[in-house]
């Protein structure tokens, strides 16, 4: 008889301590919770399989039957449990805020109120953040996260402390800011209808605490404290098994108006991300084509190489460049101005080539009209041709616009809280995939649908005044 | 006074103009013939500039430009004569963004910078005498090519230029228009205008030109008064061409 599986699906993404690429040998995966799935599985008669998964979308992975179970640091919460179901409790964890070294302001949770401080998106962390008003990013993993904290992107960190120990205590620009706070569960996360498969890991999860394994493991990582003592204790004197409820857990259920109001600063900074880089793209673009259709030879190359460079590499690519990889040169910008300059030095590629086009489709007598008439180049230019190629612009620049505002949303790949990221990080901790769908997608043609019909009747009125000339003489 | 001497101009290794000279009393018109090909065409665009000269001189009213200056100083020099010059395209060229009035003010603001509304009664008065006044809110797209011509002439005509050129100024026009055209043209060589008329319409050149200038293979064959040049032609080559043309 073939052994019996049990699929299990965190995400191993600058999961450290929890799952991660074993640095030596990345073919491997390694890890505390990777070693306690591996004994819960071997108490269950089961062989255990990782599932490499992607945080923010655990859930509906595991309602897709993507896997069977979710072990990754993962709480309890009033809105999970209306969608999944979960074992008993295997390890209790604390909050660690964490600061800069060089910045002696922040010394407990108190201090951050007017800061920005990051987390992970969905987590006991985020939601005590949120309860206390305290403005707040969201990252993928910790990794970004710290990162952004000694870029002074942001203020303070607050996170789990097993990944608080692996990830911020080996770095010396880094200082934990006052004592470990809050006490929360780590659970396993099984489909609602699972009942079956959630006794059998409540008893191996018994089972690995009564005979000392999950310790063992724990000490081995450096995670255990007096807290695993208290926990453990009564389950192990063989008195008492844990539930859920003795602990209390940063709860909070989904509030559509809340996030209606979300959505709406999302929107917010969504078209301020459109717009500015907008006009970035609109007013570079134009040096841009010039320079490519009468500049000099070097100029010609430069702007070519240019063009070349933003239109044939991934606008997604180049935004990480410059949130990531301009900060090692010493410029580190917020997220909104990246995705903003990004997406304008992109879409500048594109629109100087509107532009060259629409520059080129007029005569040339054009030109020679306007010298012959003693204009300077730069006076043709400005009075005879561009009004003129503006025109034969128009539409695809209309085009291009209407995308930039949908394009906005690779902002979410650097954590900007823009639309798709709102949506992703709602609709993750809600479920409510559907109606914030839905309410999502309003939101994207309240915006766009003005601005294409702005545009419409800009040419209407460009194109037709020949015409309306021609019925006011006949009149 | 209008002053072309051994005007030579160049493209890559064929030589179009080799040496043009002739010489126009103010208030003339000169009609320019020959087969195509034969530099017409390049000749007026080296008299307004729009060609570089490779060698000779033209002198306009005061400007003289001449092939071996520097760059920047021939540059100036095209530029003064420009002003002095005015064209009439054969396709026009007006400005379709612009209304017939906007096409005739806008050098006249923005290179000589006269006041708009200054500029504004001289552009009415020159639609005036082309008989375009009730146009000049309408836009160039619905003019008729006749009613284009006569917006291009007074469009050159607001720069106040000492010499105007028209390129094939009869080929889009019937008869009747042919005839007002000359009309047209005549009334401002009387107001003081000077001209030089590229046609292939003998009859046209007969009725409204002072001078003919023959020209073949970038060389002027013959020069002279329209009566004889065209009536008692004395080189060959010149008989040959008119008698073609008939």
């Amino acid at each position: 008889m073939a052994q019996k599986v049990l699929r299990w699906g965190a995400d191993p993404s600058g999961g450290a301590p929890y799952v991660f690429t074993d640095p030596a040998n990345p073919d491997r995966y390694i890890g505390y919770e990777k070693e306690m799935v591996d004994a819960l599985a071997q108490a269950m008669g089961r062989r255990a399989e990782f599932v490499p998964s992607d945080w923010e979308t655990l859930v509906s992975a595991l309602q897709r039957d993507s896997f069977d179970v979710i072990v990754n640091g993962f709480e309890p919460t009033g809105d999970r449990a209306q969608q999944i179901l979960f074992s008993k409790p295997y390890y209790i964890f604390q909050l660690q805020l964490t600061a800069r070294r060089d910045d002696d302001r922040i010394n407990s949770i108190d201090d951050c109120k007017n800061r920005i401080v990051g987390t992970l998106a969905n987590t006991a962390a985020s939601r005590l953040l949120e309860q206390q008003g305290i403005p707040l990013r969201s990252y993928a993993d910790p990794v970004g996260a710290y990162r952004d904290l000694e870029l002074k992107r942001i203020d303070a960190v607050v996170m789990d402390v097993p990944a608080e120990a692996f990830y911020a205590r080996p770095n010396s620009k880094l200082r934990p800011a006052g004592p470990p706070f809050t006490r929360g569960l780590y659970v396993i996360g099984l489909r609602k209808d699972d009942l079956a498969l959630k006794a059998e890991v409540d008893a191996a999860i018994d089972k690995i605490i009564f005979d000392g394994t999950l310790e063992t493991i724990l000490r081995k990582w450096g995670l255990w404290n007096d807290a695993q003592v208290e926990f453990q204790a009564p389950i192990r004197a063989g008195t008492q098994s844990t539930k859920i409820e003795e602990y209390t857990s940063t709860t909070t259920t989904f509030n559509w108006r809340e996030a209606l109001w979300r959505l709406t600063r999302a929107a917010a900074v969504t078209v301020l991300i459109a717009l500015g880089s907008m006009v970035v793209a609109v007013v570079l673009g134009l040096p841009l084509a010039v320079g490519q259709w009468k500049g000099p030879p070097w100029v010609r190359a430069f702007c070519t190489l240019y063009v070349e460079f933003f239109r044939g590499t991934p606008v997604l690519v180049q935004l990480l460049f410059l949130y990531f990889g301009l900060p090692v040169i010493g410029i580190a910008m917020p997220g909104w101005l990246t995705a903003l300059v990004g997406l304008g030095l992109n879409y500048a590629a594109y629109e100087s080539q509107v532009y060259r086009a629409s520059l080129e489709a007029i005569p040339n007598g054009q030109w020679e009209a306007a010298y012959s008439l003693g204009m300077s180049p730069v006076l043709a230019f400005r009075r005879i041709i561009m009004p003129q190629a503006f025109r034969i612009a128009l539409p695809p620049m209309t085009n291009d616009f209407v995308s930039l505002f949908k394009d906005t949303s690779v902002a979410f790949a650097i954590s900007v809280w823009e639309l798709a990221t709102a949506y992703r990080e709602l609709a993750n901790a809600s479920g409510q995939f559907l109606l914030l769908g839905l309410a999502v997608s309003a939101f994207y043609l309240a915006m766009s649908l003005p601005m294409a019909h702005l545009a419409r009747r800009l040419e209407r009125r460009l194109s037709n005044r020949a015409t309306e000339r021609l019925e006011e003489a006949a009149a | 006074m209008i002053r072309v001497t051994d005007l030579r101009k160049r493209f890559g290794s064929s030589e179009i103009l080799k040496g043009i000279t002739f010489e126009m009393p103010p208030q003339t018109v000169l009609g320019v013939i020959g087969a195509s090909g034969s530099g017409k065409s390049t000749l007026l665009r080296c008299l307004n500039g729009l060609e570089t000269i490779d060698g000779g001189t033209i002198e306009c009213n005061g400007v003289r430009l001449e092939a071996g200056l520097s760059h920047a100083e021939y540059r100036r020099r095209v530029k003064e004569l420009r002003l002095k010059v005015g064209t009439v395209f054969q396709h026009f060229y007006l400005f379709p963004h612009l209304s017939v009035l906007g096409n005739l003010i806008e050098a006249p603001v923005h290179v000589l910078h006269s006041p708009k509304k200054k500029a504004e009664t001289e552009a009415l008065e020159l639609l005036e005498s082309v008989g375009m006044q009730q146009a000049s809110r309408r836009y160039p797209g619905s003019l008729s090519g006749g009613e284009q011509q006569r917006v291009a002439i007074a469009r050159a005509l607001a720069m106040h230029p000492a010499l105007l050129l028209l390129d094939e100024p009869t080929s889009a026009l019937d008869p009747r228009r042919i005839h007002s055209l000359r009309t047209l043209l005549r009334t401002f060589v009387d107001r003081g205008h000077t001209m030089i008329i590229i046609s292939h319409s003998m009859g046209f050149l007969g009725d409204v030109a002072d001078n003919i200038l023959f020209m073949e293979g970038g060389v002027a064959v013959e020069y002279g008064p329209t009566e004889e040049v065209l009536n008692s032609p004395k080189d060959p080559r010149t008989k040959d061409f008119l008698n073609q043309a008939e």
